[in-house]
């Protein structure tokens, strides 16, 4: 039986109408909704692959408030999973990357009955914390091979090990497509370019019927769920939480306006006098001249 | 010894173990990544004044893996480094995130090679002082495991860098108290609106509850977003060859390499056209409208930070073509130089800005007079996207044509 566990995280809902901004162009935190982040999303789009393709049984976990546990009940919808652990407790708050992983690590430890995870997934990185270095730092702590930026994966489990493309772009250099083996476990992080392909039908039907599961699970998605305090989780809280990270957020500050050299005019579109020198010019471009 | 030494060492009475700026050198097919060029720069400009104002000898350290990579090294000083160390193995011919990571934290605790490059302080080392990665998709993950291996801290996605002595009031850092931490790296973050900046402190548990030291203070950086020190041939520096220690089983196996040529090449591009939040109305026509004018234009089409996010619901083809990362113009994309760059419903966030404004021209079409984008735009078309567009391509259409009547 493959054990698969997913690591996911509530974020503001960036999408039009759901998000709110400042005057000053900075997110409005408090009219902004919240949701499962859509790098999560797609981690557990992986995940319930695993299940169509290997019936995989499925664990998500998240660190935070109480609310959190809505982005454990929409996580179920796209997964179908059979456990829920929400990694909640005051003194978790304020944690940076390296704490949470802490949190983390002995979350995904005590998944399935403390059953040995093979694959965790989780997010490229979050909309709003952005640092995509809780996945990595989760994987190191618990001694899991870490593979990022996996665009797609299949896994052998006769000889135990997962064959994974993953997608490299740096800086002014062409993209590189690797294929690569390792054993398990793994923990993945998800590029946002996957996409889970079902190419036959009896896992398309597999597919149907486990999504219908999940959601008649989700609407009792409490039955499922397990909330994971400090001490359940055997944590030290001298190492979660504030005291448990090594940086601190100093200041938080607007950012300048840059200084700039340009001269504007402003143009008035309806007018065809002051467009017209402006077309003229734009074609001299174009034309290269 | 000089007068300032010697007050700095009756000051402070501690021995410092943490030493020098260390900088992980990326590369592709033989050839440094601009970003590691980029790093180096900034970290030689924070040395220089590190050492001027606290009277010290520490180094600019490259670190490099690879095969084949020595020829990388002479380079790496002529931009700037001190001192050079390279690991030269099969096994580290291309980046994997388990073997690089042990590796240079093997590296990074090693004290012997301060015999070398750093004699002064070959007793005393125990680990860098400070440390940079590319943020990019290898330097992201490479920085969070070396960092999380080494029990430190790590910033990621930075733009600005300041060393400087702070006084510190934390309830947990110092219980309250107000403590002087000195040499502290203050690592700025633009946030994802790109109107925020967050300054970002790594720093020792000073607190008696919580003793603990956070060393090296870790970073990733935005590539593009600090400038390479001018290559200079007469640099001197030390190269110094490490032996790593691979003798335990590789998990990861790399079974196939292609490499894909970039589609999206904003480089040799002359004119961009990009769109940000403006387009909100109605997203699919409004995307297909710019389409039709960058065609027209024979531009490449660029995109905000925010839009990257996927905020509309609009075709699969748009969506999966222009809402993506590849195309984001600013600090956490592309810095671009076109020959003529046009803004289309964008308010220019600092961010985006950083990425566009040495573009020759630039013109912008906005509703709002207020935007920051005025300020760097040499016209600005005052009015609602979906009116000005269709009146730009309708004139450059009939003047193309009148032009070529005329010439023929």
């Amino acid at each position: 039986m493959l054990n698969v566990g997913v690591i996911i995280k509530l974020e503001p809902d960036f999408s039009e109408g759901n998000v709110s901004y400042n005057s000053d162009g900075t997110l409005n935190r408090a009219e902004t909704k919240n949701i499962l982040g859509p790098h999560s999303a797609i981690a557990c789009n992986a995940a319930f692959y695993c299940k169509v393709k290997y019936e995989a049984r499925i664990s998500i976990g998240t660190m935070g408030p109480p609310i959190a546990e809505s982005a454990l009940k929409q996580a179920q919808v796209l997964t179908d999973a059979e456990e829920l652990n929400l990694y909640s407790d005051r003194l978790f708050a304020g944690a940076d990357t390296l704490a949470t992983a802490e949190v983390l690590k002995n979350g995904i430890g005590k998944m399935f009955g403390e059953n040995k995870i093979d694959i965790v997934f989780s997010g490229h990185r979050a909309s709003d914390g952005e640092t995509g270095q809780t996945g990595p730092q989760t994987a190191w702590k618990l001694g899991y091979t870490f593979l990022g930026n996996v665009i797609g994966f299949d896994i052998d489990l006769g000889r135990n090990v997962v064959i994974a493309k993953r997608l490299i772009s740096l800086q002014g250099m062409d993209i590189i497509i690797e294929e690569i083996e390792s054993s398990l476990p793994v923990f993945i992080t998800i590029d946002p370019s996957y996409r889970s392909i079902f190419n036959t039908v009896s896992q398309r039907l597999a597919a149907n019927k486990f999504r219908k599961e999940g959601t008649k699970r989700s609407e009792e998605y409490r039955q499922f769920l397990r909330v994971f305090d400090s001490k359940k989780l055997d944590l030290d809280p001298k190492r979660v939480g504030l005291p448990g990270s090594p940086t601190i957020v100093y200041r938080v500050e607007k950012i300048p306006r840059a200084k700039t050299n340009r001269k504007t005019e402003v143009i008035d579109p309806s007018n065809p006098n002051t467009l017209s020198p402006l077309i003229a010019k734009i074609i001299q471009i174009v034309r290269g001249e | 010894m000089s007068k300032s030494t010697n007050q700095e060492s009756i000051s402070n009475h501690k021995i410092e173990k943490y030493r020098h700026l260390y900088v992980i050198i990326e590369h592709f097919e033989g050839q440094v990544i601009p970003v590691s060029l980029e790093m180096l720069g900034e970290a030689r400009r924070l040395m220089d004044e590190f050492n001027s104002k606290y009277n010290s000898t520490e180094k600019v350290v490259a670190v490099v893996l690879g095969n084949n990579v020595r020829k990388l090294c002479d380079d790496l000083v002529t931009y700037g480094a001190d001192s050079v160390i390279y690991a030269d193995h099969e096994e580290l011919k291309y980046p994997r995130n388990d073997i690089d990571t042990k590796v240079i934290v093997q590296i990074a605790n090693d004290a012997k090679i301060m015999k070398i490059i750093s004699p002064e302080y070959e007793n005393t080392f125990v680990k860098p002082r400070y440390m940079f990665f590319a943020a990019d998709n290898i330097g992201r993950h490479l920085s969070s495991t070396v960092l999380a291996e080494l029990d430190s801290g790590l910033a990621s996605d930075i733009n600005k860098l300041v060393i400087s002595d702070l006084d510190i009031r934390h309830e947990h850092k110092t219980k309250g108290q107000s403590i002087r931490y000195e040499k502290i790296l203050e690592m700025y973050r633009p946030d994802f609106s790109g109107f925020l900046w967050t300054t970002i402190l790594c720093l020792d548990n000073k607190n008696p509850e919580i003793l603990r030291e956070y060393h090296p203070q870790g970073c990733s950086i935005i590539p593009g977003a600090f400038r390479p020190i001018e290559k200079d041939n007469l640099r001197k520096g030390t190269i110094v060859e490490y032996s790593p220690n691979i003798d335990q089983e590789l998990k990861i196996k790399i079974l196939n390499r292609k490499v894909i040529k970039r589609t999206i090449d904003y480089e040799t591009c002359k004119i961009v056209v990009s769109f940000g939040r403006g387009i909100k109305d109605n997203p699919e026509q409004n995307i297909k409208l710019i389409e039709e004018f960058a065609h027209l234009l024979g531009a490449e089409i660029g995109i905000t930070l925010p839009l990257s996010k996927k905020p509309y619901q609009v075709s699969q083809n748009l969506d999966s073509k222009y809402m993506i990362a590849d195309r984001v113009i600013g600090t956490s994309g592309s810095k671009i130089t076109p020959t003529l760059y046009v803004a289309v419903g964008l308010s220019g966030a600092v961010q985006h800005v950083a990425g566009m404004k040495e573009s020759e021209m630039v013109i912008s079409i906005n509703t709002d007079e207020n935007s920051p984008i005025i300020d760097e735009s040499d016209i600005f078309i005052k009015g609602r996207m979906e009116e000005v567009v269709p009146i730009l391509i309708e004139q450059i259409k009939k003047q193309m044509s009148s032009i070529s009547v005329r010439s023929s």
